[in-house]
Formats: C-alpha cells, sequence, structure tokens
C-alpha cells in the first residue's frame, strides 16, 4: 500500500526549513513512505536534487511548491500533475515573484491548469470552490482547532480534505535549529522570537504510523492522500537540450549562414588565399557543428561578441577553428594543435561549453545588452548562497548576542576549513587550531559551535552568477521559475549544476581584470607614440618576453604572477608558449608533487610511461596527466567508454563528488585488473587523477589563457611603465598596489608621486615613469577626482587657494591629498626655494574650511592670521603620513627605515641572497602575499612573499614554526626571519626556522 | 588675588584599599575585576600595569598578561567610604574640597588659610603626613596656583612624591613638557596638532590666538590658556542635595534572556520602591539604563503623570523603559533604574471614597513587604519571575 507523504519543506524554503534534500528522501524512505512531495516555499530551488535523491532513495517524486501571499501570510500547496502543469507552476511562481502585489486569492485560479491546489485557509478554499476550481483542503500537521474547523466547511461542501506534514525538520531536534533559522532571519534573539515566525515543534517528518494515529479520528483524511498520488504521475521535466534561438531561422538557413561568417572570418584571419589544411578544418567543423544542429548557438555567440573589442574565449570552445574565425576565440587551433574533436564529438550529445572573458569594466553592460536583447527569452542563472562554516557562527554567535569584536575573534582567525567531512567534532578542532591559541571558548561558545556546525550549508539566499546566461526559444519561465536579483537582472531559480542538468545551454560571459590591462595598457601607449599592430601580434614569438617569461619575472602579468606559477618559471627555465600552455594547467591546488616531478623530468630526469597502456598518450607532458582531457584519455584506456571517461572527467569538478566517483573508482580499477595492471599502478594513476579534484584547465583553456598571459608579458617587457599603470589602475590583481610600486621600482621606472596638476584618475605610465593617479589616494570621492581632473584640464592650479577655490574637497580629501604629496607642487610654484612643509599647508586648510562658514565671504574682512612657523617635519613623521594617504611610499621603501635594525641583526639584502644557498641568513622582510595550505596530515604550513627594496624573498613556514608565529603574521610592518636558504632546481626559497616583529621606528 | 591649589592623589585608589585591608597584597601585582568570566578589568595595581594590564580590558587578556596577579571583585561602595574618609580630613583645611573625576583624585582651594594653617605647601605636607597615619594610604600632592597646573605637576611626579609651582612660574613649569601631559585633550586632539608638528607645550605656546583658532577650533581657547597654565576654573564641592534614586544590577554571566533581564529589573524595582516608601516619596519618572557587553550604553525613560510609589506601577513603568531601549541582540552586562523627579507626599488622597481596590491591595502588599523586609533583611521574599533559572 503507498504511503504519501505531503508538504515537505527543506532548507531551500529559506530560513526556515533545516534538512537538505537528500536527507529528507533518505528519512521518507527509511520511515516506509511511497511517494514524497516536496514543497518549498515558493520556489523549486531544490527541484534536481529532490528528483535525484528520490531516484536514489528509490521513493516516488511530486513536484511542487507552497505558494504565500506576502501581504497576509495566507498560502496554498500546488502539486504539478503534468507537464502542463509543471510549466503553470513555473508562471506562477515567475508571477510570486515578479510581481509587487502578487495577490494569492485573485491569481491562483488564471494558474491552475495542471495543478493539484490545496489550502489551509478556510476563506481561499470557500472562494476558490465558489469560483469552480478544483481546489482539497489541507489539514496541516495535526487535528487541532484549525484543522477542525476546515474539514467541517469542506465536509459540508464536499470537498476532499487530506492530511499534509508540513514538517520543516526531520526529528524534534530540529525545532532549536529551525528557531535559531528564525532568529538569523528577523535579527533577533531565542527568547525574543515571536511565536508568529516559527511553527511548533510538531513539524517534524514522523512515520506514517505516526501520522495515522495523530488522525486516527479522521481516517478518510489519510487515505485521501493515495487519490492525489494518483493524480500527480509527473515526474521531472524533459527538455531535451534548451538552445538559444537565432533570428527564428530554419536550421539549414542557419548553417548557411555559420558558413559564410566562418569563412569570412577565417580570411580576416588568415588573409585572402586559405591554406587547404585550414579549409578542410572548417568545412570538417561546421558538418559537425550544423549535424549536432548547434549552428545556432554559434551565431548567437558570435553576436554577443561581435561588437566587444577584446575578449578571451574560454574552455574547450578554443579549440574550434570555427570559433576562432568568428572571433569568439584568440588561439589559432591550428598553429598550437588544439584538436577538435575533444570539442565536440558526433558521439556525444552534450551541450557546447563556449564561456568568453570580457574585459571587467564592460562585461555588465554586455549583460546588460543581451537580456534587453531577448527580453523574456533570457535569464542568468542563479547561485545558491550557503552559509559557510565561518559566517554560520557569526550569525549564531550574534543570535547568542555576543559582541562583534569577540566574533570577529574567533570567525576572522579560522584560516581554512578542511575539505570533507570531519571525524572530529568540530569545537575540539577549532581548540586545536595554533591560530586561536588564545581564544577561551567558554559559554556559551561551545552550544554555538555545535548549532553553527548544523547550520553550516544552510542555503540562504540567491545571488547572481557571475556570467551565466541562459537563453530560451520559448519564453524562459515556461521551463524554470525566473525571479528579480537584488541589482535587479532576472535569474532562473537553479544554479549551474541544476541548469545543465535541466538541458538549458547556458553562455558564461565573465569578467576579466587583465583584458581591461591589456586594453589600457596599449591605449596609453599608443598615446605615447608607439605603434602596435594587433592584427599582427604574436606576443609568444617575442624573443626578449619569453626571457623574462623563463626567468618568472611576470608579476602583473595575467594567470602567471602568483608565486607559485612563478617559482615553476624559475624551475622549469622554460619560456615558450607550449610549456607554459603546461604549466598553467598544471598549477593545481591538489597537484604539488606531481608539479615536483614534472620539473624533474623536464629538467632531465629519467621517466617512463606509468604503464605500458599508456604509452604515447602523456608523452607531451613527461608522462604526467596535465589536463582535465588527460583523465578520461586514460580513463579510455582502461575500459571505459567514451561517454563514461567524459562523465568521469566532469565530475571532478563538481562538489559533492565522493558517491558518484566511489562508483567510478570501482570500475576503473575492474577495468585495470581486466587489463593484469597490478595493484599498486592502478593506485598511482588513479592518485594522479585525484589530483585534479578542485579545478583544472583542459588544453584549448590553458592555451587561451597562455595567449592572454604572453599579451601582458609582452607589455611588462617592452613598455613597463605603460603596463604597471595599466595594471594598478584596473585593481583586483594577486597583489597589493604596494607591492605593484615595489615591483615597478624594481624594473628601473620611476614612481612620481600623485599631483593635482599633473595626474589623472588612473595612473599614467610614460618613458620609464610611473605617475600615481589620484584614484591612490585614500578617502578621494570619485566626484571630487573628476572635478579635480576637470578644473585642471580647464588651467593648472597656481596655488593652493585656486586649488581649493576651484574643487572645493572636503576637508577629509584634502588632508589626504596633502598627505600623499599631490599638493606639494603648489607650493613649489608659489615660493620656489622653500621646502614645502605640509603643516603649512595644512594650516591654509584649515583656514579655507574655517572661512568658508563664515557667513561673509567679504575679502576685506578676510585678513589672514601670519602664517606661524611650525616646527620643521621630521622625514619619518612626513613618510608616516605619505604611507596612510597611499598605502606605499613613492621614493623609498618602507624597510629602508629599519636599516639600522637590519645591520644590528646582520641581516642581508634580498638580491644577495644567491650567495648564501644552504647557510643561515637574517632577512629583515615585508609581507607582500601569503598563502596558507594543509600538509597531509591535516596540518597548516604557510607560503610567504617578503621584499625588501632590492627583491623579494619567498619563504616557507613549516607547521611546527607556523604554529609558534602565526599570530605575528597578522600584523603589519617588517619581520625579521631567520632561517635556510634551499635551492629547489635553481628556485631560491627560505625556509624560516625563527621570526620576530621589530620595534616601530 | 593668588589663588592656592593642592592636588591630592592616592594612586590606584582599590588597589590601595584592598590593600590596607589586606597587608598580604602589598607589592604583588592585583587586578580588580568583577568575578564573571566576562568581566572588564576595574582596575590594577601599578605592578600589573607594568605587565601591560590596562582598565577595560578583558579579565582573560589580563590574566594572561600577568599570570601572578591575584584577581579580586572590586567593591565600589567600600572605595567611597575610604574616600569619604579622605574628604573629611581635607575637610579640616577648607571647607572647598572636589572630588575629581575617578576615584583618589581630590582638589582642595586653600586660598586665604594662611593665617590659620600656614602656607599652602605646609598644608599639604601635613595632609599627607595625616592620611598617611591615620588611613595608611600615600598619597602624591601638589600646590599650584590653578587646577590645570596642579594636576600636570602630580602627574609628573607620578607615583610617589610632591611637587610645587609658585604664582608666576606656571609657564615656565609648563614650557619643556609634551603636550599629552595636559588634561582636557584627548587622543584625536593630539593628532591633530602632531600634524601641525607641535608635540611640546612651548611650540604650541609661540602661536596666537587666532592662529590656534584655526588649527583647533571651538578648543583652542581652552588650549590657548592651557599652554600658558591659565585655569581659572574655581573648585567645586559636591552638592548635598538628593534628587535621584539609582540602583545597578550586574548579570553574573551576560545575557540577552528576556526572563532573565526582567527578573533583574524586578528586583531593581522592589529595591526602589521599598527605598522610596521608606523615605515617604513616589516617582513620576523611571530610567532604566543599559550597558551591553561591548559597552555600549543607552538609557530610556517612562514617565508617569502622578507619582508612583508601588511595586506593581513602577514595574509596568520600568518596562515600559526597557523596551523603549532593548533593541540590540548583544548580551547586557548590567541594567540599571534610577528614579526621578522625587515627590512629596507620596499619596493623594482621592475626594471620593472610590478608590481603586485593587490599588489598595498593593499598598498593602507592599506595607507588608516593607515589615517584612525590615524584620528579616531584603530579598526574603522574591516575585516568581525572580526564581526562574
Amino acid at each position: 500500500m503507498s504511503k504519501i507523504l505531503l508538504g515537505v519543506h527543506s532548507h531551500y524554503s529559506l530560513m526556515r526549513g533545516t534538512a537538505g534534500v537528500q536527507a529528507i528522501c533518505r528519512q521518507a524512505s527509511t520511515l516506509g513512505y511511497t511517494h514524497i512531495a516536496l514543497t518549498d516555499r515558493n520556489n523549486l530551488y531544490g527541484l534536481w536534487p529532490f528528483l535525484n535523491a528520490c531516484k536514489s532513495e528509490k521513493i516516488r517524486p511530486i513536484i511542487g511548491a507552497e505558494i504565500t501571499d506576502q501581504k497576509n501570510g495566507i498560502r496554498a500547496f500546488c502539486l504539478v500533475k503534468n507537464s502542463s502543469g509543471y510549466s503553470t507552476l513555473c508562471q506562477l511562481l515567475s508571477t510570486r515573484h515578479l510581481d509587487k502585489n502578487f495577490n494569492l486569492k485573485a491569481v491562483l485560479p488564471e494558474y491552475s491548469r495542471g495543478l493539484c491546489i490545496m489550502t489551509d485557509n478556510s476563506a481561499l478554499l470557500e472562494l476558490w470552490h465558489d469560483q469552480g476550481l478544483e481546489v482539497i483542503a489541507a489539514l496541516a500537521c495535526k487535528p487541532d482547532k484549525k484543522s477542525f474547523q476546515l474539514r467541517e466547511l469542506a465536509k459540508k461542501r464536499g470537498i476532499m480534505s487530506v492530511v499534509v506534514a508540513d514538517s520543516y525538520f526531520l526529528r524534534p531536534a530540529g525545532h532549536k535549529l529551525h528557531q535559531l533559522l528564525r532568529a538569523i532571519d528577523t535579527n533577533t534573539t531565542f527568547s525574543r522570537l515571536a511565536p508568529s515566525e516559527c511553527v511548533s515543534r510538531d513539524h517534524w517528518l514522523t512515520a506514517p504510523a505516526d501520522f495515522a494515529k495523530r488522525f486516527t479520528i479522521w481516517p478518510e483524511a489519510i487515505n485521501n492522500a493515495s487519490h492525489i498520488a494518483r493524480q500527480c504521475t509527473f515526474d521531472g521535466p524533459d527538455f531535451g537540450l534548451v538552445l538559444p534561438p537565432y533570428k527564428n531561422i530554419s536550421t539549414l538557413e542557419a548553417n548557411q549562414e555559420l558558413k559564410e561568417k566562418a569563412f569570412q572570418g577565417a580570411r580576416s584571419r588568415y588573409g585572402d588565399k586559405l591554406e587547404q589544411k585550414v579549409v578542410s578544418r572548417l568545412e570538417h567543423e561546421l558538418k559537425v557543428i550544423g549535424d549536432m544542429g548547434f549552428s545556432t548557438y554559434f551565431l548567437v555567440v558570435h553576436d554577443i561578441v561581435r561588437p566587444v573589442s577584446r575578449t578571451c574565449g574560454r574552455g574547450s570552445g578554443a579549440a574550434s577553428l570555427v570559433a576562432y574565425c568568428l572571433r569568439i576565440t584568440n588561439v589559432c587551433p591550428v598553429k598550437h594543435k588544439l584538436y577538435f574533436a575533444r570539442f565536440l564529438n558526433p558521439g556525444r550529445q552534450d551541450a557546447p561549453d563556449i564561456d568568453i572573458d570580457f574585459a571587467w569594466d564592460e562585461r555588465d553592460a554586455i549583460i546588460k545588452m543581451v537580456l534587453e536583447k531577448y527580453g523574456e527569452h533570457a535569464a542568468m542563472v542563479c547561485n545558491h548562497v550557503c552559509l559557510k562554516p565561518r559566517m554560520a557562527i557569526r550569525e549564531t554567535a550574534k543570535v547568542f548576542g555576543l559582541p562583534d569584536d569577540e566574533i570577529g575573534r574567533v570567525s576572522k582567525r579560522l584560516p581554512w576549513f578542511r575539505s570533507g567531512p570531519d571525524k572530529n567534532n568540530l569545537l575540539d578542532t577549532l581548540k586545536k587550531m595554533p591560530e586561536l591559541r588564545d581564544v577561551d571558548f567558554d559559554k556559551p561558545w561551545p552550544e554555538i559551535i555545535q548549532l553553527s556546525e548544523r547550520l553550516a550549508g544552510t542555503p540562504r539566499y540567491l545571488s547572481v552568477h557571475p556570467g551565466g546566461v541562459v537563453i530560451t526559444p520559448e519564453p524562459i519561465a515556461n521551463y524554470v521559475p525566473i525571479e528579480r536579483a537584488k541589482k535587479g537582472v532576472p535569474i532562473i531559480q537553479w544554479e549551474k549544476d541544476a541548469t545543465e542538468e535541466a538541458g538549458l545551454v547556458k553562455i558564461d560571459l565573465l569578467g576579466n581584470r587583465s583584458l581591461g590591462v591589456i586594453r589600457d595598457a596599449i591605449s596609453q601607449l599608443q598615446a605615447n607614440g608607439h605603434l602596435l599592430d594587433e592584427n599582427k601580434w604574436e606576443p609568444e614569438d617575442d624573443k626578449s618576453t619569453q626571457i623574462e617569461v623563463a626567468a618568472g619575472n611576470t608579476m602583473g602579468c595575467f594567470y602567471i604572477e602568483s608565486p607559485a606559477m612563478r617559482l615553476l618559471q624559475k624551475k622549469a627555465r622554460q619560456g615558450d608558449f607550449e610549456h607554459l600552455v603546461i604549466h598553467s594547467s598544471i598549477i593545481r591546488p591538489a597537484a604539488n608533487e606531481f608539479i615536483r616531478e614534472y620539473v624533474r623530468r623536464l629538467r632531465g630526469g629519467a621517466w617512463q610511461a606509468l604503464h605500458q597502456e599508456l604509452d604515447g598518450v602523456l608523452d607531451d607532458t613527461f608522462g604526467i596527466m596535465v589536463y582535465q582531457e588527460d583523465v578520461s584519455r586514460v580513463a579510455v584506456k582502461f575500459g571505459f567508454s567514451d561517454v563514461d571517461a567524459d562523465r568521469l572527467r566532469k565530475i571532478m569538478s563538481k562538489k559533492d563528488k565522493w558517491k558518484k566517483l566511489a562508483d567510478y573508482k570501482e570500475q576503473f580499477f575492474a577495468g585495470a585488473r581486466a587489463k593484469k595492471v597490478e595493484q599498486e599502478t592502478t593506485e598511482k594513476i588513479w592518485q594522479m587523477m585525484m589530483s585534479f579534484d578542485g579545478y583544472s584547465f583542459c588544453k584549448p583553456h590553458s592555451a587561451s589563457y597562455a595567449k592572454v598571459s604572453f599579451q601582458a608579458a609582452f607589455l611588462k617587457t617592452h613598455y613597463p611603465a605603460e603596463f604597471m599603470a595599466a595594471v594598478i589602475s584596473n585593481q583586483g590583481g594577486f597583489y597589493s598596489t604596494f607591492a605593484y610600486v615595489s615591483e615597478t621600482k624594481r624594473l628601473g621606472v620611476r614612481v612620481l608621486a600623485p599631483d593635482v596638476n599633473k595626474s589623472s584618475i588612473a595612473w599614467h605610465g610614460k618613458d620609464r615613469c610611473l605617475r600615481v593617479g589620484l584614484m591612490a589616494v585614500k578617502h578621494l570621492s570619485s566626484q571630487t577626482m573628476t572635478n579635480i581632473v576637470a578644473r585642471q584640464q580647464e588651467k593648472p592650479f597656481v596655488s593652493l587657494q585656486d586649488f581649493l577655490g576651484r574643487v572645493k574637497p572636503d576637508e577629509e580629501e584634502a588632508r589626504s591629498l596633502v598627505h600623499g604629496g599631490a599638493l606639494d607642487s603648489l607650493i613649489a610654484q608659489s615660493k620656489p626655494r622653500q621646502v614645502s612643509n605640509r603643516a603649512q599647508m595644512l594650516y591654509q586648510l584649515a583656514n579655507w574650511q574655517k572661512r568658508k562658514h563664515l557667513p561673509y565671504k567679504n575679502e576685506l574682512f578676510a585678513n589672514q592670521a601670519v602664517m606661524p612657523d611650525f616646527p620643521p617635519e621630521s622625514l619619518l613623521a612626513r613618510l608616516r603620513n605619505e604611507y596612510r594617504s597611499l598605502g606605499f611610499l613613492c621614493t623609498h621603501h618602507p624597510i629602508s627605515l629599519f636599516h639600522k635594525e637590519r645591520e644590528r641583526s646582520h641581516g642581508i639584502a634580498a638580491k644577495d641572497i644567491t650567495h648564501y644557498v644552504g647557510k643561515q641568513i637574517s632577512f629583515l622582510g615585508w609581507l607582500i602575499t601569503a598563502k596558507i595550505v594543509g600538509t597531509k596530515s591535516g596540518e597548516a604550513m604557510e607560503f610567504l612573499t617578503f621584499e625588501d627594496e632590492t627583491g623579494q624573498v619567498e619563504c616557507t613556514l613549516f607547521p611546527k614554526i607556523y604554529r609558534r608565529h602565526c599570530h605575528l603574521l597578522h600584523r603589519r610592518g617588517p619581520l625579521l626571519l631567520k632561517g635556510i636558504v634551499e635551492d629547489d632546481f635553481g628556485a631560491l626559497t627560505l625556509t624560516v626556522e625563527r621570526a620576530r616583529a621589530v620595534q616601530r621606528v | 588675588m593668588e589663588r592656592s591649589i593642592i592636588h591630592l592623589n592616592i594612586a590606584d585608589f582599590g588597589v590601595a584599599v584592598e590593600r590596607l585591608e589586606d597587608n598580604s597584597l602589598k607589592g604583588r601585582p592585583l587586578i580588580l575585576a568583577p568575578p564573571n568570566v566576562r568581566g572588564l578589568v576595574y582596575d590594577m595595581s601599578e605592578e600589573a600595569y607594568r605587565e601591560g594590564v590596562r582598565k577595560g580590558m578583558p579579565i582573560k587578556r589580563a590574566r594572561r598578561l600577568c599570570r601572578a596577579a591575584t584577581l579580586l571583585s572590586p567593591r565600589p561602595e567600600r572605595y567611597l567610604l575610604a574616600m569619604d574618609t579622605v574628604i573629611k580630613t581635607a575637610r579640616h583645611y577648607t571647607p572647598l574640597v572636589e572630588r575629581s573625576s575617578g576615584d583618589g583624585h581630590l582638589f582642595l582651594d586653600v586660598t586665604g588659610t594662611h593665617r590659620l594653617f600656614g602656607p599652602a605647601p605646609d598644608i599639604g605636607w601635613r595632609i599627607r603626613k595625616s592620611i598617611r597615619h591615620d588611613l595608611g594610604f600615600e598619597p602624591i600632592w601638589s600646590v599650584a596656583p590653578s587646577k590645570l597646573v596642579a594636576k600636570v605637576a602630580s602627574r609628573l611626579v607620578k607615583p610617589v612624591g610632591e611637587y610645587i609651582v609658585s604664582a608666576g612660574e606656571e609657564q615656565d613649569f609648563l614650557s619643556p613638557l609634551p603636550l599629552s601631559i595636559l588634561p582636557g585633550l584627548n587622543r584625536s586632539d593630539l593628532l591633530r596638532l602632531r600634524e601641525f608638528n607641535l608635540r611640546s607645550i612651548m611650540q604650541t605656546a609661540s602661536l596666537s590666538m587666532q592662529q590656534l583658532s584655526i588649527i583647533c577650533g571651538s578648543k583652542s581657547y581652552f588650549l590657548y590658556q592651557a599652554v600658558r597654565g591659565i585655569d581659572p576654573s574655581p573648585i567645586l564641592p559636591p552638592a548635598n542635595k538628593r534628587d535621584s534614586i539609582l540602583f545597578h544590577h550586574h548579570f553574573a554571566g551576560d545575557t540577552n534572556d528576556d526572563q532573565t533581564v526582567r527578573a533583574a529589573l524586578s528586583g531593581l524595582v522592589e529595591q526602589a520602591g521599598h527605598n522610596l516608601r521608606e523615605q515617604g516619596l513616589g516617582t513620576c519618572r523611571l530610567v532604566v539604563e543599559l550597558e551591553y557587553s561591548d559597552t555600549f550604553r543607552l538609557a530610556r525613560h517612562a514617565a508617569s503623570k502622578t507619582a508612583l510609589h508601588d511595586n506593581m506601577n513602577l514595574n509596568r513603568l520600568a518596562i515600559t523603559a526597557l523596551y523603549r531601549g532593548w533593541r540590540r541582540r548583544i548580551r547586557l552586562r548590567r541594567i540599571s533604574l534610577s528614579c526621578h523627579r522625587l515627590v512629596r507626599p507620596a499619596r493623594q488622597l482621592s475626594l471620593f471614597s472610590q478608590t481603586n481596590q485593587h490599588q489598595q491591595k498593593q499598598e498593602k502588599l507592599c506595607a507588608a513587604l516593607d515589615q517584612i523586609q525590615h524584620k528579616f533583611g531584603a530579598n526574603r521574599v522574591k516575585r516568581g519571575i525572580q526564581l526562574i533559572n
């Protein structure tokens, strides 16, 4: 006999439900239910996880949602009977979210086709019944006064009544968590949480027998559920692959149009006379694309890209010559041997995957344009933003009423959470962390940690996926409910994995800082009179660029500027395109030991293939798996079908992969046994495949990136001032402005202080000089910056008075300009031989500020006080103020102010480190960047980059030393490091043994 | 006429009092802080100060900095009493005694007492001797023509000694000193002056009033006078009249639990009610002040047209005031209740005989409670809400 569970809320009933979909389905199945209706509050967020969970728990899904009226809180449960009911529900949910004056009572009857409607509100029941709707009375949770009245009414009118669980948590103990969620959501505490804000203790997912007992008085209300189950047979939408439409033209026409455009593009890429290999490859690709029905997709993407100056195609799409000719991607797949078959393969019915990067500051406009063009046929993919452990602790502690700084002491210092399930409980783990050594976890912390541990992973709200756009032939609300994100764009209710599962093809339009950097650098050097023909620009073939790339001198260059990447470059000593493609891909979080092995082999170390089956497969990369597709290539050799191998590759980058992965592992080991491969070797190969955990690149993607890296490296090599200006102005690089300024100085470029007469808003490079932009001056509003530049264009500022009078900055802005040195030139102008004394400027400023507020502006009476003779300014105080205002120093490196300390402790300069390999040294360094990693045993250690005025030193703090010194690393100012210089294939690092802070000067 | 002001300072007053009562505490680091785990340091001895312990620091942190320290719960009432005896000693010499901010600071105006007690420094010596002899404290003292200079002088000699600045010497005395020693300048004032490279009193004294007004705005007049040692402010003996009644409750552990807070408030209401009825007073305005864990404070009042003195009505009014102010989620550390607009007689008899029966009952109940308290002491009978937890 069927047992039907209706009205279940998962944690997708945001900040109300506590349990995940998977856990609910498992529990329901354990309790003996045969059908389950998930009805989350106003959404289908969890549809795909729900369908999957039902499949794996072997329980029949009923799709539905609870729709509420935000004005009076009345609600109805809508269950989907058939596929037309599904699109009705999507439209209804979209209306609920998009219409500010949504009125459930009035709107629902319009959207009832194919839906089974239940309500626990007598007024709604009566009204809708009067209107001839087939409506059912929902007796929620238990027989109480409300459900009694509802049932009486239903009986009188001959309406069916049915029992609805209306559950929000799995077990009675979940009630506390439910209250916590409500308290977080309504910004209150447990004791002051209004009873109307949460449900009572009974709303847990109880067993069929319990329900039968609860409702002994109305047995028919239990049995009626099977009537609903018989009606609602719809078990999930099946759209097939949903591709974007192009101008409503037929497939044949689309194929023809794509062909014309591709050949036209080819001629602009390669010249009018096309080589035979280009032509034949183009034709082959066009045939495959046409056969698979993807022509419209390419045309749509081409349409989006066409008006934009600078893009970088990513993903496997870069292997397509058609994409290259349409200027969707920028790496020539013929020249760099990228194989089309890895992108599209007639054997697989996968969505094509073309992601495109745009300059970060142009992207929003492009997305806006796309959304406008396609109207109700387009929306963005969303992210389900979940409570991360850190945020969960923070929010829980707030409900408990702890003050911010106390919460911060714990939450800010949680360096990272180990991935995967942790055996120990969180409190013990936290207590053992060296970073939290001086925190006491006394009451109420244990309770906070325990609750927040259960809270972590609960979705909290939807945000916009950074670039995923879905375009559909029918209005998108027929496929999936849409709502409006905070910033106004329409978003669908599914995140990217669910979107893909549903078959909706998304186009990723992403932002990329470095495209902005390259654009700005080129426009600046063109303004400075240098010529660069971008159509013939092949930066990867430039010898001097290759030398710099091989030496790892690539700070500021896209994707190859991190310390780890630069160290790899130094060890590998290769600066050509092919190697850079390998290196960009092998740098992965989980691949450290393979990177070492790669370098050893690259530098001439002996090696052999992992197994003779793999001979020749990985020869390009010395027998090491580097690219995503290597995983599938190896899997195929061990008996995987193409499809399975590809799935395996895809699963590696997913989050909840462990269960599926276990199946594949078994399959892989079985395949290996069949080929008589030793267990040990199989284990080794599997381990290498597992290093693709997290993110990884395919080769075309890596090549696309390497192209941009080379463009950046070329500009840096030949036009350092212009390039660094663009890097700093575009912000958001791997390093701080401070670090880029130091690098600029090391490149032999002079850094000139900001100057209200010479600076523009952005930084400006010319002739090996870098002028600091106004954007570097703290507290300066963008309005004032624009104002300064506009007034400066009219005529130069001649004195401080003139500046203040014309720009009218507020006090904080003006002070920041004074301390940053941006006004020094005005003093020098009016009194040529006088050394600028900033106290005097501040005095003039204060005087101006004061007179501004006087009622009379008559200059006659505004006789100024005589300028006092202020005591002279110390260099140190001046630099300190400059640092406060700019965040760096133009002429000095702050470390040089500590030179006495360095002499006292016999510290060496960074550039001299090469003389001390294997020896112990002292080094006084300024922290530039740090990265905490976990060792195999789960201990924390840290890689840090320090610098002084002569260069950088990469430092390693092993776990024991890290535990002892981690508290020092949060503070500013230089650290005195003692340790041993180690040489690893020519890259020098300092293994720190001791560190201490240096007294202020 | 030249004024003679004596500034008397008993350093770390709370610590000094505790050490008087328990000799074994002498010479060892001592921290005064409430016993609950989340409390803040109230005061500490010189030894603890040198280890880095500061007022207002969380106890846990203080303990970590100075593990050897003895921890005692502060007893502000006790220190107040001790201060009263010190004042009594000072009153022998002048009626003009001002209790300055913080414990352990006194200003005496001994202008014109020459005939009676000799020159001001003699008075200083004598007071110090008698305080040392009778009470056991070791005060620092200084004599100067103004409160400001006197205070600077004792800051200069801290932690032991005395300093005398005669009339006319003020500016010479102040000139070489850093600005930071001047009372009345806060951190942001000092930072502002430092922007103009002004660090010493002498440098600042070279600026004209007009110039200073450009730099420091509203504070310039004070600063102009202060760097010249001019401070005309009089000695203000404390007023005697009591116009309000005040009670505090410190929570044992900070809390944001509704019931716990209401229970504490009702305890305060009972104390206040008893106190009012003892004096035959009624109150028209209650102020509830809340102090949160993060030291944020907020006060809200509630007023009544008629004077109240029975527990039930007082409680109702107090709860109104409480919820007017209690909006944050952060835990409360302390709650205090004060009664203002005290009115006598507390009760106006009704012209007609239809007095509210309920009201009469309440008054009888309060009278009974007061009797019990007289006989058996406070807190023998409690309201139900106070028994929860």
